[in-house]
């Protein structure tokens, strides 16, 4: 009984423990992430941004939450319902689960595992499944279109995000997310390469469906596009999903080139701050050049989405990769080589 | 060179870093907008909102049913009917304005010889049935006691221009 | 016929008009408030200045300027729009701004010519005079502060309606237009002066305050209210006849009309017939119109067609009686009778029942001999024509019957057939008078006619007409005068009983002893209704009367403004009048009616449209198809000499304001008849 207890009961109500404290904070977020986007974008055209419900509206995602869980749940009569109902809890799960190998401070992870980097990949790439399967599912015209759209703007980006990984990895020398937070304690990736920090920015906005990408969802073309036909939770998981992804995007971006927990200088002040907060800073920054660009750019047209991405993405993060390994291996700057 | 340069700003994402840098100043700027049922902005003194009819200070209809407002309205949202009161004065025995018609022009107030029909500085009366905005002669005479004295005051400030 | 210049323009005008009526014909329009061409000139309100030459440097007021040969007229000049100007400016002096008060308001001569020639502000800032108000009856109100003495009203009163009751008190500030002992305006064309009444002094008391002239829609038809036909103009705001004004036809009203024509039109609204009824278990009780219907088929189909009778009234267009007469006839029956107040009139010789003279044609007239009729009730507007025919012509006016004041001197010269016969044998001295006068007529009324001599009397007239040649060429001075507007059409169709048919009087008593089992009554209310006796009666008609009373089935027919029909005057005009408003509720046209009921007797007509009836009533007599015009009757024989009574002649018509269903209704016409006719007409207005 003992033995039992200790051997699997324990780690698995640990691991659960664990699982929540990063879902809990994570959903926190997402639900301010919310608050945000309202807030920053008003700021930015002169508004006010939700104000009323609480002090500065701060209960406004409580508000929402509990407006959308009380509304009726419309399945149209067309759908297929088990994938109708299966898409949304597809794309948020898949949000959630990126989270299990990334390290917000020193051996603050579930799941340490050596090829991180390519878990995060393949799981941000399977986000497009949920959409697909909520545009077919919904057997309606709009929903269709932005599935589609979604899709092939999703295989697109993901093209040049790996080879943007490609050039870290080769940096790094290693698939472990801890060790490429690490790799950066002299100078974070950004500087040195910074297109294609830049390259990776504008590629996460097409993998969240973003600003000024957001295509999938035009509300002027496709009245929103795959969730057209959601309502309620269905809509919410959807909508939690999309900017859980966005967290997850951020927290990429973060680890791989602004040197994730690690302080912007080694000193004092500083080090005394916990790497948790600097994280959680770098996060917040990078969302908020999320919310920044939307205030600030309008939508792109589906022809200039394509292009950009496999005409001048695709050949500059080619590019870079060459020149990363070339200089690798011209000035002899092996990862573990220099250190 | 031309050429070059245009690619040297697309490609150091020159315009997007002005746009960018645009929006973040708005950021900081001080916000135009009111905190409304709470704070109201300033209404001009001849504003068009609800409608009232007006009373004399004492107390007497200023209506006298001469049917010029409902001549006037253009999308004919005003029905009168009128006949001799007992003291053989001319009143109306209806008047109507269908809120869902009118468009707000104000002509009726301006066709109005004794000021009875205005148009108040009230523009929050929303309703929740379509039937509550046909308005009848009592609906308007109680309008027109409630914002008798900003109505006044509307009036006496625009006078001069009239 | 001498030549004027106005404005440059010559043209050649009669003798004897004045320089405002030149202007007219030569095309320019003078401002004039007192001026009117059926008054006398008073020249008073100087609003027509113009300027002349040769003649004195000034202004002078047109309406009073007799045209010179080679007189230059000049009416747009500064001299005369300065006048004008100045003009308006004093008459706006002490007129009030009320205008948005006053029922004149929109239709306002004063208001369009201040438009037109008066300033745009004033410059008067002494206080206004105010005038107390006048009781002029309960058919015009007075706001005499708005008046500005054009005196039309008083010369209306004095010269057309022959009651100078009206007058014009004081001096300058002081002058005031009055009753003098505020008394009623006691005349049936008092309404008229609302009409004349330049400005919002007289307006029209029944009508105060309802609506604007910008409301109404105007529909041209025909007054049927008396036999005269006048031309109106009904107006009208959706489903509700407002108010009734006269329009110009020179033939027949000029452009008077009288006050009940004018006010009874209040009753088109009040008990109403909107919905069939069909008497179950001895009460009326509402009904659909396939079950008054189908209540109709049973009783024709267990009668035979000469135990069925129809009766048409007063008030019937003639394209419904048409209808009826030829269901009647399909349904066998003969027993068809248009005259229901029993008057002895043929429907084979026109002649015999018309007004041959002409109502304009009376004008002429030198000498009238008035036979058991008083015009004044009967029909004013053909009273004016007599007074005119005296004031103007100077004729001698006399009447067999009826004492009564006409507004114009009559010799009454008996008052039964005695005088009649003692005429129309040349013994009586006004026979003399008769046969010297260049164009003498006699009018016979219904008085003498609805009565049981009736034929005989009538052949008395005939004998005094040929003994007094009063048909001579080109003239024909035998007149009759109508009291119901569809008596002629109905005599021009031969709305009469057939070959062994029963008349009115036949039918009433043939159902009161069991002969006739079913009676259909055409709007007809003015029967003896307790002794239809045990017989099925169908009443079709407009208003709850003494018909709907007794009737078993109520069918709900249409007023005159409410269809389209044809009305044949006294003189024999054919005119047609419009329809103003839908009829109320289920109501439907009359010939509508007749023809959807024939379908369920089994007897159609093959009427699809109006048009139909009119093509078929035009095939049956011509004279339908000239419509607005007079179809001058031959003068055949008639007449059946026959032992006339001792009776004296009686006006048919006791209470001028209340002749017909209609009016009967109308409370307006009560008033007039508490006011009028109860004998309360001296009732001071401050009596109140």
């Amino acid at each position: 009984m003992v033995e039992f207890w200790w051997s699997y009961a324990w780690p698995t109500i640990w691991i659960v423990i664990q699982i929540l404290f990063i879902v809990v904070p994570l959903l926190i977020v997402v639900a301010y992430l919310t608050y945000a986007e309202r807030k920053v974008i008003g700021l930015m055209q002169l508004r006010m941004g939700p104000n009323v419900v609480g002090p500065f509206g701060l209960f406004q995602p409580f508000a929402d939450a509990l407006k959308l869980m009380t509304k009726e749940l419309i399945i149209p009569t067309g759908a297929n319902r088990v994938v109708f109902l299966l898409a949304p809890m597809l794309t948020f799960i898949l949000a959630m689960v990126g989270w299990a190998v990334i390290p917000v401070d020193e051996g603050w992870v579930l799941s340490d595992i050596n090829v991180g980097v390519l878990y995060l990949f393949a799981i941000s790439s399977l986000g497009v499944y949920g959409i697909i399967m909520a545009g077919w599912a919904s057997n309606s015209k709009y929903p269709f279109l932005g599935a589609l759209r979604s899709a092939a703007q999703m295989v697109s980006y993901e093209v040049s995000i790996g080879f943007v990984i490609i050039t870290v990895l080769l940096a790094v020398g290693s698939l472990n997310l801890t060790d490429i937070v690490l790799a950066q304690q002299d100078v974070w990736f950004f500087i040195p390469l910074l297109p294609m920090f830049i390259v990776f920015v504008i590629s996460a906005l097409a993998e969240t469906n973003r600003a000024p990408f957001d295509l999938p969802e035009a509300e002027a073309e496709l009245v929103t596009g795959y969730n057209v036909e959601y309502s309620a939770m269905a809509f919410a998981l959807f909508f939690l999903g999309e900017y859980a992804n966005m967290v997850l995007m951020s927290g990429m971006t973060v680890i791989l080139f602004l040197g994730g927990w690690l302080p912007p200088l080694d000193i004092a002040i500083f080090n005394w701050v916990p790497g948790i907060i600097w994280f959680a800073l770098k996060v917040s920054a990078m969302l908020f050049v999320f919310l920044w660009v939307r205030a600030t750019l309008p939508r792109y047209r589906y022809d200039q989405l394509m292009r950009l991405g496999w005409k001048v993405f695709l050949p500059a993060s080619l590019l870079w990769v060459v020149v990363t390994a070339g200089a690798i291996v011209v000035f002899d700057w092996y990862p573990g080589v220099v250190n | 060179m031309a050429m070059l340069d245009r690619n040297a700003r697309s490609l150091l994402l020159l315009e997007i870093a002005a746009g960018m840098w645009l929006t973040l100043k708005y950021f900081f700027k001080p916000k135009v907008t009111i905190n409304y049922p709470y704070e109201k902005g300033p209404i001009s003194p001849r504003f068009r909102g609800e409608h009232a009819l007006r009373r004399y200070p004492n107390g007497e209809e200023r209506c006298i049913a001469c049917k010029l407002c409902e001549a006037i309205c253009p999308a004919q949202a005003i029905t009168i009917e009128a006949e001799p009161r007992d003291d053989g004065s001319r009143r109306t025995t209806r008047y109507d304005i269908d809120m869902t018609k009118c468009i707000y022009c104000g002509f009726c107030q301006e066709a109005c010889p004794v000021d009875a029909i205005v148009e108040g500085p009230n523009f929050e009366f929303a309703t929740e049935t379509r039937e509550e905005l046909l308005y009848d002669k009592e609906k308007l005479l109680v309008n027109g006691d409630r914002w008798e004295s900003e109505i006044a005051a509307g009036l006496s400030a625009d006078a001069p221009y009239r | 016929m001498p030549k004027v210049t106005v404005d440059g323009v010559e043209i050649e005008v009669p003798d004897g008009v004045t320089a405002l009526q030149a202007c007219e014909m030569a095309g320019k329009e003078i401002p004039r408030f007192c001026y009117h061409e059926r008054l006398s000139v008073a020249g008073n309100c100087r609003m027509c200045l113009v300027e002349v030459s040769p003649g004195p440097p000034k202004p002078a007021a047109s309406c009073a300027l007799p045209i010179n040969e080679g007189m230059e007229i000049k009416t747009d000049t500064e001299m005369v729009r300065n006048a004008r100007n100045g003009v308006m400016e004093f008459l706006l002096i002490n007129h009030p701004l009320d205008c948005p008060i006053c029922d004149q308001g929109g239709e306002c001569d004063l208001q369009d010519q201040a438009m037109a020639y008066g300033r745009d502000g004033s410059r008067f800032h002494e206080h206004k005079r105010a005038v107390k108000d006048k009781h002029m009856g309960p058919l015009v109100k007075t706001i005499m502060t708005r008046c500005i003495h054009c005196t039309r009203c008083v010369r209306f009163a004095t010269e057309i309606a022959g009651v100078p009751e009206l007058g014009l008190l004081g001096r300058g500030e002081h002058a005031e237009i009055t009753t003098y002992l505020e008394k009623s305006l006691d005349s049936e064309l008092s309404a008229n002066v609302i009409d004349l009444c330049p400005v919002g002094a007289l307006t029209s008391k029944p009508y105060a305050f309802v609506s604007r002239p910008w409301e109404l829609e105007r529909t041209e038809s025909i007054d049927v209210l008396d036999a005269v036909g006048a031309a109106i103009r009904v107006d009208s705001r959706q489903t509700e006849v407002l108010r009734v004004l006269p329009r110009l036809n020179e033939d027949v009203n000029e452009e008077w009309l009288g006050d009940k024509s004018r006010y009874a039109c209040d009753a088109l609204t009040r008990q109403r017939l909107d919905r069939p009824y069909v008497r179950r278990d001895g009460k009326l009780q509402e009904a659909s119109w396939d079950e008054a219907f189908a209540a109709i088929a049973d009783k024709v189909k267990a009668s035979s067609g000469d135990r069925i009778a129809a009766i048409a009234g007063d008030l019937c267009d003639t394209e419904s009686m048409f209808a009826l007469k030829q269901l009647m006839g399909a349904l066998g029956s003969s027993n068809i009778d248009c005259r229901q107040d029993g008057a002895k009139l043929p429907a084979g010789s026109r002649a015999a029942y018309l007004m041959n003279t002409g109502i304009a044609g009376l004008e002429d007239t030198d000498a009238v001999l008035l036979v058991g009729t008083n015009p004044r009730w009967e029909a004013p507007l053909v009273n004016t024509r007599l007074r005119k025919a005296w004031l103007q012509g100077g004729a001698i006016i006399a009447s067999v019957g009826p004492q009564t004041d006409m507004s114009y001197p009559v010799d009454n010269l008996g008052a039964g057939p005695d005088t009649l016969k003692s005429i129309a044998d040349g013994l009586h001295p006004f026979a003399e008078t008769l046969r010297n006068a260049e164009r003498p007529a006699v009018i016979v009324g219904m008085g003498a006619l609805a009565r049981d001599d009736g034929a005989a009397v009538l052949a008395a007239v005939r004998a005094l007409a040929d003994s007094c040649n009063l048909v001579r060429d080109g003239w024909n001075g035998f007149n009759v005068l109508h009291t119901a507007a569809a008596r002629v059409g109905g005599l021009d169709i031969g709305f009469v009983p057939g070959e062994g048919g029963r008349d009115v009087a036949g039918i009433v008593s043939g159902a009161g002893a069991g002969e006739i089992d079913m009676v259909f009554l055409l709007g007809a209310d003015e029967i003896d209704m307790s002794g239809l006796g045990d017989a099925f009666v169908v009443y079709q008609g407009h208003h709850g009367d003494a018909g709907a009373h007794r009737a078993d089935v109520i069918l709900p027919g249409a007023a005159y403004t409410e269809k389209n029909g044809t009305y044949v005057n006294t003189e024999g005009r054919v005119q047609l009048a419009r329809q103003a408003v839908q009829p109320p509720g289920d109501a439907r046209g009359d010939w509508a009616i007749v023809r959807a009921l024939s379908g369920v007797l089994g007897a159609g007509l093959d009427y699809v449209a109006l048009g139909d009836v009119r093509a078929a009533m035009v095939a049956a007599n011509p004279i339908f198809d000239n419509v607005d015009q007079v179809t001058a009757a031959d003068w055949d024989d008639f007449g059946e000499p026959g032992e006339m009574g001792t009776d004296s002649f009686e006006s048919p018509v006791d209470n001028y304001y209340m002749t017909d269903p209609i009016s009967r209704a109308s409370e307006t016409m009560a008033e007039c008849t508490r006011e009028f006719v109860a004998g309360d007409g001296g009732r001071a207005g401050t009596d109140g």
